[in-house]
């Protein structure tokens, strides 16, 4: 590969400016003409109910008040999950499964507290919500499940006719090739384990905590088209879903993806699209506004999946890893939504190490809370936590050297295939886990933490970990881009990229630069456009890069293919020769015969037969590039974490004093953004294990809505973060680019999980592991008593 | 609903108001246009709508009521750039890499104003204790600390 000009370099995000001017529109900064406001009402003093009289007549004579739409006004239109498994995954298995959209838009029976009830349109936005202040509301309260075993109880209340039992989704089996997730036969497993570990944990209820509320804005126009301004990760499936539950054509659905303040997961699918687009209907012509408040975004938009895990594993004595058998069962929440993040975890700790035998089974099973949906990481994170908790414990046990069996037992290159299925092209574990050891000075830190007194103890922990690069092959993949060449030599990127400010639209428009040959000032991408953007599928699964910019590569590769062979003719040489430099294209054999770049593309467009000969200099026409991709492979990125943590054994509170983190993502497009990423998902991870647990009273009411009770990592609480970058080769993304946007989230918890063994001998099965947590352990174990006289 | 009339002075240009007497600054400066001041949570809790009350202090306009406010000075994030130049803060945020979504950047910039106005040579941990309020769910703090290190060592005419 020639050197590399612009990908690899960490340059200035190209929507910084607008974003630290404050001149970047997110949805709630679009002001409309004469635009109406939503205000949803919802359920907030039942998690489980069924409305028995939803009287509209006091809110109706309020001032300002335009409409207010009621379960009756909505039946017309279909039923819908948020998820996207109906589009990304094969109607073969969704069948398996069965993917189900059971959500109304609005409900006569309240699952989750915030369900929503009715709507209101009102003139402005104190008037829509004074006016949802007067809706009288009638309930039958039926019995709260807030744990999937009182759920699936054969007496419980059932969610939906479609699901018995509660059961909203179980991992399915039979339909892929045998050692898809399950392979070797568990039983002989065990009886050939010397060692056998069993534990039954349990992962909490993460918020996604975006700073930036959900808005929205829809208006219906005349000309029949549903126009739709929201800050979704997935504009393109939005459309599709609104297609699907209102009947309107595609062609008359714009979907207009404004500025993200932070998706994480929560703007995967829809979220509040249906509710605006539903009163946008209603009222043709008038744009309607729709704002979730903060407390909105805690009860009426989608978690983390919670629930347990029950993990057994077999090993010989040596650590040879025998046989690993998983059950996960997460409370689903309400609604159907994500079915299938259970089987996604199962395939991601599938992928991590060579077991001889291997079974992932699990399920979800509705519960009377906030339905979780999709959250970084995507069953990784929960099920990384338990298993390499659970294999610490064993080394610690039997004097394995950690790293050393980390190093021994993880998947490989080659053969042999990973959790997706497919085998990986490449794989840097060992060097990710080399590096990890040397920056974070592993030995050394060991050695000083080995003799220690005093209240305070020290303790080293560390994890290995894969993420996928993309959804291939079980989920789809699939980016349509096109480049336009303009006649001053200049490109337009026309790719329905999302950028949740990670830096895609950055380092998509540096690897357009690239593979153009031009200047980022020369190369602009056009996103957020339903109209002028052809098929995405939209930010999840760390795949944009992958794919997206793939896509966006091959389509500028085409592009210039058109322009080497329109120069080739006028040169009268083989295109094949043809190099390009400062827009000049020549061969070096002749490089005093030129074309230049901005002539030729010029005169394809503003083209007129010369006076002299009645010929056209160059062939006529402008010059745009395609690409419609769809990955064959799908190469992850091997991530190691390394942690040092003090605990106060007198408190049980716990600092996280330095963070190693090592991830061998081919070739960084912009480093410090990928940096960026590594940092806030390690903010994320920390507090997905330490501090974050949305709690629930009996009555299904959530305590900790708001950031004060809902504790999230703070810049005092961050360790000093070192991140290093490992660059083994990669064949297939853009560049050499893996992807990275998920990793960082996945790797603290297990890491710290096992600091916290390494400083006090305990392992904790409840995350977050809580200062009251660790001292009711220290103290029920009698530890460190004579530091408490 | 009682109405108040009041004047802001919200980046160096007047404004007569008439105001709802429970109306917020936040809604106020979003109502005239003033859209870079964000709505992060409405309890004062996230930071995100941080502005300066005469250049310096750094308050929170959803905690504000619009008629307390009467005859303040207020500065926003969209009143930091003149004639084309960008604050030094901004300027240490691109520089630093320390905006991903951007939606608390608007208060972090201007609570970072505040900070060094206070204080303008404060450490790395004193940073850290004073960006407390202001939330992030992006960065982890990391280029954001870095990129205020960065900015007082500008402002102070030493680059790191």
């Amino acid at each position: 590969m020639s050197e590399l000009k612009i990908v690899g370099k960490s340059v200035p995000k190209v929507d910084a400016k607008i974003k630290v001017t404050g001149r970047a529109m997110y949805a709630d900064d679009i002001h409309m003409p004469n635009a109406l406001h939503g205000k949803i009402v919802r359920c907030m003093q039942y998690a489980h109910a069924r409305v028995i009289k939803l009287d509209i007549s006091r809110a109706q004579k309020m001032p300002g008040v335009v409409k207010i739409l009621v379960p009756e006004d909505i039946e017309k239109y279909n039923t819908y999950n948020t998820g996207v498994m109906d589009l990304f995954a094969p109607d073969e298995l969704n069948a398996v499964w069965g993917e189900i959209g059971e959500e109304p838009i609005f409900t006569k029976h309240v699952k989750h507290q915030g369900d929503a009830l009715c709507g209101i349109i009102a003139k402005t936005e104190a008037e829509a919500e004074a006016a949802a202040e007067m809706v009288d509301v009638e309930y039958e309260p039926l019995p709260v499940y807030l744990t999937t075993e009182e759920a699936s109880h054969p007496d419980a209340v059932q969610f939906t006719p479609e699901k018995p039992g509660n059961v909203a989704y179980r991992v399915p089996g039979g339909l892929f090739p045998e050692g898809f997730y399950g392979y070797g036969d568990i039983d002989k497993g065990f009886a050939e384990s010397d060692l056998i570990y069993e534990e039954d944990y349990y992962v909490p209820k993460q918020k996604h905590c975006q700073m930036e509320p959900h808005s929205y804005i829809a208006q219906f126009d005349d000309q029949d088209r549903l126009n739709v301004w929201t800050s979704s990760q997935m504009p393109k499936p939005v459309q599709t879903k609104l297609h699907k539950l209102f009947g309107l054509p595609m062609s008359r659905i714009k979907v207009n993806q404004t500025v993200i303040g932070g998706g994480f997961g929560t703007r995967l699918g829809l979220i509040g699209e249906p509710y605006v687009c539903a009163m946008a209907l209603a009222v043709p012509g008038r744009a309607i506004k729709l704002n979730y408040t903060r407390e909105e975004d805690w009860v009426a938009s989608e978690t983390r999946h919670s629930g347990r895990f029950k993990l057994k594993m077999g090993f010989k004595k040596d650590g040879t890893p025998v046989v690993y058998d998983g059950y996960m069962s997460f409370e689903k929440g309400g609604y159907y939504t994500h079915g299938g993040v259970v089987w996604v975890s199962g395939i991601l700790a599938r992928g991590a190490y060579k077991f001889e035998n291997f079974r992932f089974d699990g399920d979800a099973i509705f519960t009377n809370k906030v339905p979780c949906g999709a959250f970084r990481g995507y069953g990784n994170p929960q099920q990384a936590l338990c298993m390499e908790q659970l294999i610490q414990r064993m080394c610690t046990d039997t004097g394995i050297d950690t790293i050393e069996w980390h190093k021994k037992w993880h998947r490989e290159a080659g053969g042999d295939p990973w959790g997706f299925g497919v085998p990986t092209m490449n794989c840097g574990a060992d060097e990710v886990l080399d590096r990890g050891v040397e920056s974070f000075g592993w030995h050394e830190k060991k050695e000083i933490n080995a003799n220690q007194s005093g209240p305070k103890r020290r303790g080293t922990g560390m994890m290995l970990g894969v993420h996928c690069s993309a959804g291939f092959p079980v989920l789809l993949e699939h980016t349509v881009a096109t480049v336009t060449l303009n006649e001053d030599a200049t490109a337009i990127i026309n790719c329905s990229i999302s950028d949740l400010g990670c830096g895609n639209h950055t380092a998509i428009t540096q690897i357009a630069a690239e593979a153009l040959g031009f200047s980022m000032d020369d190369v602009f991408l056009n996103w957020g456009d339903s109209d002028a953007n052809a098929f995405d599928i939209g930010a999840h699964a760390s795949r944009t890069i992958w794919t997206a910019g793939r896509a966006v590569k091959e389509a500028c590769e085409d592009a210039m293919k058109q322009v080497y062979a329109k120069a080739a003719k006028f040169l009268k040489v083989d295109p094949a020769e043809l190099v390009m430099e400062d827009k000049k294209i020549f061969t070096k054999e002749a490089p005093d015969q030129i074309v230049d770049l901005k002539e030729l593309l010029w005169k394809g467009i503003y083209a007129f037969m010369s006076p002299e000969d009645f010929q056209f200099k160059f062939d006529r026409g402008q010059i745009i590039g395609k690409a419609s991709f769809m990955p064959f492979a799908n190469n992850p990125g091997w991530y190691a974490c390394f942690v040092e943590v003090e605990v106060d054994t007198e408190t049980g509170e716990l600092k996280v004093l330095e963070c190693t983190y090592v991830n061998d993502i081919g070739q960084a497009i912009n480093p410090a953004a990928v940096e960026g990423q590594l940092e806030g998902g390690i903010q994320q991870g920390l507090g997905f294990s330490l501090t974050e647990e949305m709690y629930y009273d009996e009555n299904g009411l959530i305590l900790n809505n708001s950031f004060t009770d809902y504790k999230m990592f703070g810049p005092t609480d961050m360790p000093k973060c070192d991140i290093q970058l490992v660059t083994t080769e990669e064949q297939y993304g853009p560049y050499g680019a893996r992807g990275v946007g998920e990793a960082g989230l996945c790797a603290p918890g297990p890491a710290v999980g096992n600091a916290i063994f390494d400083a006090i001998g305990i392992q904790f099965n409840e995350a977050p592991f809580t200062p009251e947590k660790i001292l009711k352990a220290i103290k029920g174990k009698g530890l460190f008593p004579d530091k408490r006289a | 609903m009682k109405t108040r009339d009041i004047t802001l002075h919200i980046n160096e240009e007047k404004y007569n108001l008439t105001v709802d007497a429970n109306q917020t600054l936040l809604q106020v400066l979003r109502s005239i246009g003033s859209t870079g001041t964000k709505y992060g949570c409405g309890t004062g809790e996230c930071g995100a709508c941080t502005v300066l009350v005469n250049g310096k202090t750094s308050i929170l306009a959803c905690l504000t009521l619009a008629a307390l406010a009467d005859g303040m000075h207020i500065t926003t994030i969209m009143g930091l750039e003149k004639d084309g130049e960008l604050h030094p803060v901004q300027q240490a945020f691109i520089d630093r890499h320390a905006i991903q979504c951007g939606f608390c950047t608007p208060g972090m910039v201007m609570k970072t104003i505040s900070i060094l106005e206070e204080n303008p040579n404060p450490t790395e941990d004193q940073i850290r204790h004073e960006l407390e309020g202001n939330m992030c769910r992006c960065t982890g703090y990391e280029k954001i600390v870095d990129a205020v290190q960065h900015a007082r060592d500008m402002m102070k005419g030493e680059t790191r």
